[in-house]
């Protein structure tokens, strides 16, 4: 989303989506994943008369409150949205002034779907074609339509395509930018938009800065620490600047010799874990076999980490026990980009410590203290969290975050009676304020922005275009937003490029003092200290960011235009030859990838006969090494199972309830218990990702150190899951994998 | 001389709205501290899977007002509040188990374990009332919970639920909120619009 209109986040927000007319929700389960999100999406059902559209392989709970189902196959996504946009472009109802204004590069999306006849997407995606037709008329004749996916979009080789053609539907229709529309992607569990935003990532700095020389120069002065020194603490500045290993490959980097040349010829050594759930990537025995070998494995989490016991090293393996939640104070970010401000409720218990102290006592004996705590710029007499989020503020400026200092943040939070729900607009002491102050908050005056890219609104009231991210023009095409496009009260009438020293004259029409030129010499919107740049844009009415238009062509990318791709292990052998993976990857985040070499070493399908679909369950988180340690949440889904149509659990002489030996197509199997279910189709199995503690049928409650171990466990369905990586992120694919099972 | 109105609690689920994420179970749970294998709430799911016939629906005692287990009871261990919350008296109940069979909807609860197996002391949804011990005592939450309602508190499985889909309170509230949605259903929604 990022590389299509600026920003990789959801667009709007939970309440807004009861603004919406109908709402498509593709590759995500919130009944089960996001309860709370399905009480918005329900309202809006019920009092808005949306239509829910739910397009899903497996018949979820979300599904059963779906006014149109659509069951596709795992993997045919974008087949099924190319179908779509087909059918929108024949049809005319794609919102014309919006492509033609805020929009680049549709016309190859509009040649790309030619291809996607309904018959055909009904072969592709298993759909049956007039379900593709009245899912198409319910969605494109309805305004707004907002568009919800989920982990059933992103963990693909495809994911990253996936999410951008969903983001070209909604720019199709001219969904972006309303109330009731957007990309509301929601996300997997608290505070991963915070993550995010914070850089927890294998390719950027915070706030998305990238890993440049210019980003590493702007954090070392936002850090108060030398270049020179920060340069020092890495082997080389090229391996500074390089990405680093995602968590979806470190395992290469630990076990295959011929990867080092990528690391600076050095395998990986020591793993530091915090509150990472490392066993629900796919080929979960890779990740066995690396923490095995590593010299050195730490993990810090309130539960004991299921990782911890999978591996069988008996050495240099340290658990370091960290506060929970409610045991610490500071900002969560939710899937709406709003911040909270969350208070301590209890001292930490037993040994338990905050993440911070156990990372400034890391840092103490490593020598780097006084480096690692000087940008919060009070030395040694800080106040954590405070100090710390005003750091946030003022150093991550690409997305706004000036605005959302621990104090306006902390207000927020004691006067939320004071908020509409809906709108999220305050009143009284809060009065001209959104809650929780959605990113981009421009400064301390800045209200914070509940929609995104909304050009209805003044920018002091939440209004922006789409970002100017990827220059102003290409081939001679203008890549600005088009004349008389720009958010209400701007000084210019159209697009415009990102705000710099340069420019702010020019466009804002305020001429600056000699001492303002001086203080903002060579800088631009993201990295001026001194606040000119964006406090003149505002008083312009314009986004410090620019004004361009969304562009559908990702120059750089292996699919410049998304391209519907079979996955690596096909139920649809046939389909291969003409939708085949893209070329093996060198160096995909330090590791080389393969992808057509893997989908076409074997007849996968011939072997491994069954479809996975893989998913949550409601009472359990992640791999549920907090939830299964409840013995309520236990009592509830205490057991890993796999569900089976009784169509093919009768072919595979399978009885409700009986156990089943599940082989995946890498070396892994597991032995779950088989349940009988017309969620799934008669060729696939479900398989629920929350469980741990049962490795290929052998138990592992041994290993925990007593008293800590879960109430509930099971086998890891990652142990089945095939190999597959995102072709641009490298995101797992847990969703597309090909099982064989038997009896046990 | 007009006879002073009390409020008659009930509950309501709409099946439109029940999601069976089991958060009113689990909160039930936690805030009554009940045993594993003991539900004052449960929720029911019918056609699971089968496409545009799953439904679910949460239940617990409905708290009728011609409660058959106060009827079948032989040691009389039921009580009805003048609110209509039936509560009972774990003292005298002797966990003969006729609540059970009497009850339409499968409400009444036995422990699992100890010397007669699936008999033993009744165990059911209070509507977070507690019970004849004193109220909020530490007696009267170890036999029956919290007691919510003294304290002017929503029970907790209502309070929790996610979708709003479970209601309870007096009996002409409830009503009247599903009047509100009635009437609304399709209206569209009056929010405020962005800016100012």
């Amino acid at each position: 989303m990022a590389n299509t209109w600026g920003y990789g986040a959801m667009t709007n927000h939970l309440g807004d989506m009861q603004n919406s007319k109908a709402i498509i929700i593709f590759g995500a389960n919130p009944a089960a994943n996001h309860p709370i999100a399905m009480q918005h999406i329900l309202k809006s059902k019920e009092q808005n008369g949306a239509k829910i559209i739910v397009i899903d392989p497996r018949y979820t709970k979300t599904a059963a409150k779906s006014d149109i189902y659509c069951r596709i196959r795992t993997g045919t996504d974008i087949a099924f949205m190319y179908g779509m946009i087909r059918l929108i472009r024949d049809n005319k109802w794609f919102d014309k002034s919006f492509i033609n204004d805020r929009v680049y590069g549709m016309e190859e999306i509009f040649k790309e779907c030619e291809e996607y006849t309904p018959e055909h997407v009904e072969d592709i995606t298993g759909c049956p074609k007039e379900l593709l037709i009245q899912a198409t008329t319910a969605f494109a004749t309805a305004e707004p339509g907002c568009l919800i996916w989920n982990q059933g979009w992103t963990q693909h080789t495809v994911g990253s395509s996936n999410t951008r053609l969903g983001s070209i539907l909604q720019l199709v229709l001219g969904n972006m930018g309303k109330p009731g529309g957007g990309t509301n992607i929601l996300r997997g569990h608290d505070n991963v938009q915070g993550s995010t935003d914070m850089g927890c990532l294998a390719d950027t700095l915070p706030g998305y800065y990238g890993l440049a020389e210019g980003s590493w120069k702007y954090f070392a002065s936002q850090w108060k620490v030398d270049y020179d020194w920060l340069k020092g603490r890495f082997k080389s500045k090229k391996m500074m600047e390089e990405k680093g290993f995602s968590l979806s490959l470190w395992m290469n980097g630990v076990l295959d010799e011929a990867n080092a040349k990528n690391n600076a010829d050095t395998p990986l050594k020591a793993l530091v874990c915090i509150g990472n759930g490392i066993s629900t990537i796919t080929q979960v025995q890779k990740v066995k076999e690396a923490l095995d070998k590593l010299d050195l494995v730490v993990f810090i989490d309130p539960y004991v980490n299921d990782a911890a016991v999978i591996t069988t090293r008996d050495n240099n393996l340290y658990l370091l026990p960290a506060a929970s939640q409610v045991e610490c104070s500071g900002t969560v970010v939710n899937t709406g980009r709003s911040a909270q401000w969350r208070s301590k409720v209890v001292e930490p218990l037993y040994e338990a410590r905050p993440d911070e102290e156990i990372l400034f006592d890391f840092a103490k004996r490593m020598g780097f203290y006084d480096e690692f705590t000087a940008g919060m710029g009070k030395g040694k007499d800080f106040t954590w969290p405070e100090d710390a989020t005003d750091e946030i503020a003022r150093t991550l400026k690409t997305i706004g975050m000036q605005g959302r200092t621990a104090a306006r943040l902390k207000k927020h939070t004691e006067n939320w009676h004071l908020f509409d729900t809906t709108s999220l607009k305050g009143r009284g002491a809060v009065t001209k304020e959104y809650y929780g102050l959605p990113w981009p908050c421009w400064d301390e005056t800045h209200p914070g922005s509940p929609v995104l890219y909304n050009v209805n609104l003044p920018v002091s009231q939440g209004g922006m275009g789409f970002r100017t991210r990827f220059g102003t023009e290409r081939n001679g095409v203008s890549l600005l937003a088009a004349d008389g496009v720009a958010p209400v009260g701007s000084r210019i009438k159209g697009g415009y490029d990102e705000i710099t020293s340069v420019n702010i004259e020019e466009l804002s029409g305020i001429k600056l003092s000699d001492e303002e030129k001086k203080l903002v010499e060579g800088k631009n919107w993201k990295n001026d200290d001194s606040g000119i740049l964006v406090r003149n844009a505002l008083k312009a009415g314009l986004a410090p960011y620019g004004n361009a238009r969304a562009r559908t062509i990702v120059w750089g990318f292996r699919d410049e235009i998304p391209k519907h791709r079979e996955p690596l292990h096909s139920f649809r052998h046939d389909l291969i030859k003409r939708y085949p993976a893209v070329a093996d990857i060198e160096n995909h985040y330090r590791t080389t990838v393969r992808y057509v070499t893997e989908q076409t070493a074997k007849n996968w399908v011939a072997d491994y006969p069954i479809n996975i679909v893989s998913g949550r369950v409601v009472e359990h988180m992640g791999t549920g090494t907090e939830t299964r340690a409840s013995k309520y949440l236990a009592e509830l889904s205490g057991e890993m199972y796999g569900e089976l149509h009784p169509e093919l659990a009768a072919k595979l002489g399978i009885k409700d309830g009986e156990m089943m030996w599940v082989y995946g197509t890498g070396e892994g199997k597991i032995k779950i218990k088989c349940k009988y279910s017309y969620r799934v189709d008669e060729n696939s199995v479900f398989l629920p990702q929350n469980f741990s503690g049962v490795w290929s049928g052998e138990s592992l409650e041994n290993r925990y150190p007593e008293g800590t171990s879960p109430h509930s466990f099971g086998e890891n369905s990652t142990q089945v899951t095939s190999y597959g990586y995102d072709q641009q992120t490298s995101c797992p694919e847990t969703k597309c994998s090909l099982v064989r099972i038997e009896r046990a | 001389m007009s006879k002073p109105e009390y409020a008659r609690m009930k509950f309501y689920c709409d099946e439109d709205l029940c999601i069976d994420c089991n958060g009113c179970v689990v909160a039930c749970k936690e805030a009554h501290e009940v045993p594993v294998g003991v539900n004052r709430r449960k929720v029911v799911t019918i056609n699971e899977g089968i496409v545009g016939k799953e439904i679910s629906i949460s239940m617990a005692c409905m708290h009728c007002s011609d409660a058959p287990c106060q009827q079948v009871c032989p040691v009389d261990c039921f009580y009805i509040r003048v609110d209509g919350i039936v509560l009972h008296d774990k003292d005298k109940c002797i966990g003969c188990g006729y609540c059970l069979f009497a009850c339409p909807f499968g409400a009444p609860q036995f422990p699992q374990d100890g010397a007669f197996g699936t008999k033993g002391k009744m165990d059911k949804c209070t509507m977070c009332a507690g019970g004849p011990e004193e109220t909020n005592s530490p007696a009267e939450f170890d036999k029956y919970g919290q007691n919510r309602i003294a304290e002017g508190k929503v029970p907790m499985c209502a309070s929790m639920c996610s979708t709003k889909a479970l209601l309870v309170g007096d009996s002409t509230e409830v009503a009247a909120i599903k009047t509100y949605r009635s009437v609304a259903h399709g209206k569209g929604i009056s929010t405020q619009s962005y800016g100012w």
